[in-house]
């Protein structure tokens, strides 16, 4: 995956583009706006990451203009400013995802990478498979092997969530966003408490555990 | 003292004012006396020609023309020539029409022959001067029923030597006025200033540091002392701001230089020789966890920050509180069961407030976890204490016999009646001490000031800082009906945000 690097802060910056490419991606990095809309414009790349506050021209406004020009290229915000309606006006500018600094990394990888898998078309489908596992998104039904199971609304929002980034780590405040809409870390690990019963009801009885905790990072579902 | 000038100025013009209009109504009051004076001679001459004749007609008409004054008559024979009267030089269309008429003369010639008679002859140069001028005179005239002519009259300078007269009398008297209203400014705008010199001093020495200084209050009783009492009491609160201010950065401080220094010390630690890469990987984690720990500090900070600014007040829009309220239980329910508790919903249904739904959830969330950890975490076998170690909750999973079900509900209430909308979290834990009950909300407080456990200490300040953005009120209280349980090891907690509804 090609990754664009907005950012002022060199060592954050560095940081970033040499995680990234352990983990297996290609990053440039760019350190002011006008030189970072000069390369989005100018490459190809599968991924932006953009500081909101950037020197010669902030973030919102790179956005913005690449939106204007009809690059659709996904783009996750990463700001200082974790407030919601900061958040707010950072999506609404066109910015497909917001990362309040400061991040870890696995948090900032899984988002990228599910943002870098939005814009292929397996998200759009109505149906999604994980090994034997079956999620019809029109009749809302959950089958594994064939055998149904029985899900509550929420469970099966969560799976839902779950099945169409499979194989891809998703943090449990992703999870938080997607599924409750909720933009705060809750102390206690409600979370977990969630998927270890959405677990239960998926895994129990199958040799195969779908359903995968990824130690330090989230979750995934892979066959 | 430029106060004062514009006092006397505006004194001033309304004298002048004042004196114009006098003047003017005077001028118009002995206008109709005059009026009514000649209407009344007429009157009476008329009656005189007509009862004892022509004759005695003449004889009154001599008579009042002799009388001082500056009245006009003049009586003429049907020919034209005059018969009795002081007033020689009548315009001849007088005499034709009978009606009232104005015009001047000279009154040397008029009344020529006859003695000028002024109402005050003592300044007889003023006088001779006057006489002098062109006079205007207002006459009526008639034709009697014999065909005599009587003209009736006044002469109009007398009437505007009388106004003068008043006027200048009336302008002594205001020049007086304005000396003396001056002095008496002068005065008052020295008193006022120096009054208002002891509040300038005050606030001067206040803005030089001293911030125990207040305006001295005088035993008048006035309006200044009002002032005082008001500014002195802006001061004080201003004051008690300044010092919870103080107290907050001073538990900032601490909250997060403590976390800090561990941090730091850690990272010596595992950079010491000797250490193994174990002991460096555990001394990362320990980093790690321990600069989440301060960010979720300061976040939080920053929340309530914001919120008692007011910041959120403009996002704030029409709100399901019931919906919300049971959006967060929903997250909630799952792990509070597996800590061994039951979450019991009396939620009425279709509650709205002018609200903000993340801010709300994040509040009702702050409950929910207090809830959690003080009644069913470790922390709820210590009785009386909200303040324990941060232990392991499976242990207490593990003997419920220790207490009954009952005491393991968290109870989530929201209802409303006309005026307010109620959300309470209510548990059957340990409660607080009572006297603590109002500084739980202060930031930081931990009671008993234990500071090893997890959590900021700032969860009940965000959340009275969420009620204070609704206008509304954060209670902590025990909880009523734990009461009725003997073994509860505590008489519980009540956390009521009252929200009023504000159309």
């Amino acid at each position: 995956m090609k990754i664009l690097l907005i950012e002022d802060d060199r060592e954050a910056a560095n940081y970033l583009v040499q995680a990234l490419g352990e983990a297996g991606h290609t990053a440039h990095h760019a350190a002011d706006g006008e030189t970072g809309f000069a390369m989005a414009t100018g490459m190809d790349y599968d991924v932006l990451i953009v500081d909101r506050m950037l020197p010669r021209r902030d973030g919102i406004s790179i956005i913005e203009s690449l939106r204007a020009e009809g690059n659709t290229t996904p783009v996750l915000i990463l700001s200082a400013l974790g407030e919601v309606e900061d958040r707010v006006t950072g999506l609404r500018s066109g910015g497909d995802d917001y990362l309040a600094k400061p991040y870890s990394f696995s948090e900032l990888l899984a988002r990228i990478e599910v943002l870098a898998r939005r814009s292929s078309p397996s998200e759009a489908s109505t149906v999604f498979q994980v090994g034997d596992l079956c999620l019809d998104r029109l009749s809302r039904e959950v089958t594994r092997g064939g055998k149904k199971i029985s899900l509550q609304p929420r469970e099966y929002r969560l799976l839902e969530y779950l099945m169409k980034y499979s194989g891809q780590v998703v943090t449990r405040t992703m999870l938080l966003e997607n599924v409750w809409d909720y933009h705060f870390d809750p102390q206690t690990n409600v979370i977990d408490v969630h998927m270890s019963r959405l677990r239960a009801k998926i895994d129990r009885g199958h040799k195969t555990q779908l359903l995968q905790t990824i130690r330090g990072a989230g979750y995934m579902i892979r066959a | 003292m430029r106060l004062t000038a514009l006092f006397i100025l505006m004194f001033v013009v309304f004298s002048v004012a004042l004196l114009g209009y006098v003047g003017f109504q005077s001028s118009i009051e002995i206008q109709r006396v005059q009026a009514r004076d000649v209407a009344w001679e007429i009157r009476q001459l008329r009656n005189l020609n007509r009862q004892r004749g022509t004759r005695a007609l003449a004889v009154a008409v001599q008579r009042l023309s002799n009388q001082p004054g500056r009245g006009i008559y003049y009586l003429g024979n049907p020919s034209g020539q005059m018969v009795a009267g002081n007033f020689r030089f009548i315009p001849s269309y007088i005499l034709l029409e009978p009606g009232q008429y104005s015009f001047s003369y000279s009154p040397q010639r008029a009344f020529e022959g006859f003695e000028l008679s002024g109402p005050d002859n003592a300044d007889a140069s003023e006088d001779g001067k006057r006489a002098q001028r062109k006079a205007q005179a207002v006459v009526r005239s008639l034709i009697l029923e014999n065909g005599f002519r009587l003209v009736v009259g006044r002469d109009i300078v007398q009437r505007r030597d009388f106004t003068i007269i008043i006027v200048r009398t009336m302008l002594l008297g205001v020049i007086g006025i304005i000396l003396l209203a001056a002095l008496a400014g002068v005065l008052t705008a020295r008193r006022v200033l120096a009054r208002i010199e002891t509040i300038n001093a005050t606030s001067r020495k206040i803005m030089s540091g001293n911030m125990s200084e207040r305006v001295p209050i005088t035993s008048r009783d006035d309006e200044f002392d009002e002032l005082a009492k008001g500014l002195n009491e802006m001061l004080d609160r201003i004051e008690s701001l300044m010092q919870g201010l103080k107290e907050v950065s001073d538990n900032i401080a601490h909250d997060l230089k403590t976390p800090l220094t561990r941090l730091r010390n850690q990272a010596e630690a595992a950079l010491r020789e000797g250490s193994t890469d174990e002991d460096h990987r555990q001394a990362l984690e320990k980093t790690i966890s321990e600069s989440d720990r301060l960010i979720s500090t300061f976040n939080a900070l920053l929340l309530i920050a914001r919120v008692e600014a007011g910041a959120h007040s403009d996002g704030l829009g029409r709100v399901d509180v019931s919906r919300t309220v049971l959006d967060v239980c929903d997250l909630y329910a799952p792990a509070i069961e597996d800590a061994g508790g039951l979450l019991q919903l009396e939620v009425e249904p279709g509650i709205y407030l002018n609200s903000s739904r993340e801010l709300l959830s994040q509040a009702l969330v702050n409950l929910l976890e207090n809830a959690i950890k003080y009644s069913l975490g470790s922390e709820a076998r210590q009785p009386g204490s909200r303040t324990a170690h941060d232990g392991e909750r499976e242990d207490d999973v593990s003997d419920p016999c220790k207490r009954s079900d009952e005491l393991k509900r968290i109870i989530v209430r929201v209802e409303q009646d006309a005026g307010e909308v109620r959300i309470s979290v209510c548990d059957f834990g340990p409660g607080i001490p009572a006297h603590e009950g109002e500084r739980v909300l202060e930031r930081f407080v931990r009671l008993e000031k234990s500071r090893t456990e997890t959590g900021s200490g700032l969860g009940l300040a965000l959340v009275s800082a969420v009620a204070k953005l609704h206008k509304g009120s954060l209670v902590i209280r025990n909880n009523p009906s734990a009461a009725a349980f003997k073994a509860s090891s505590g008489p519980g907690l009540c956390a009521i945000i009252s929200l009023p509804k504000i159309p």
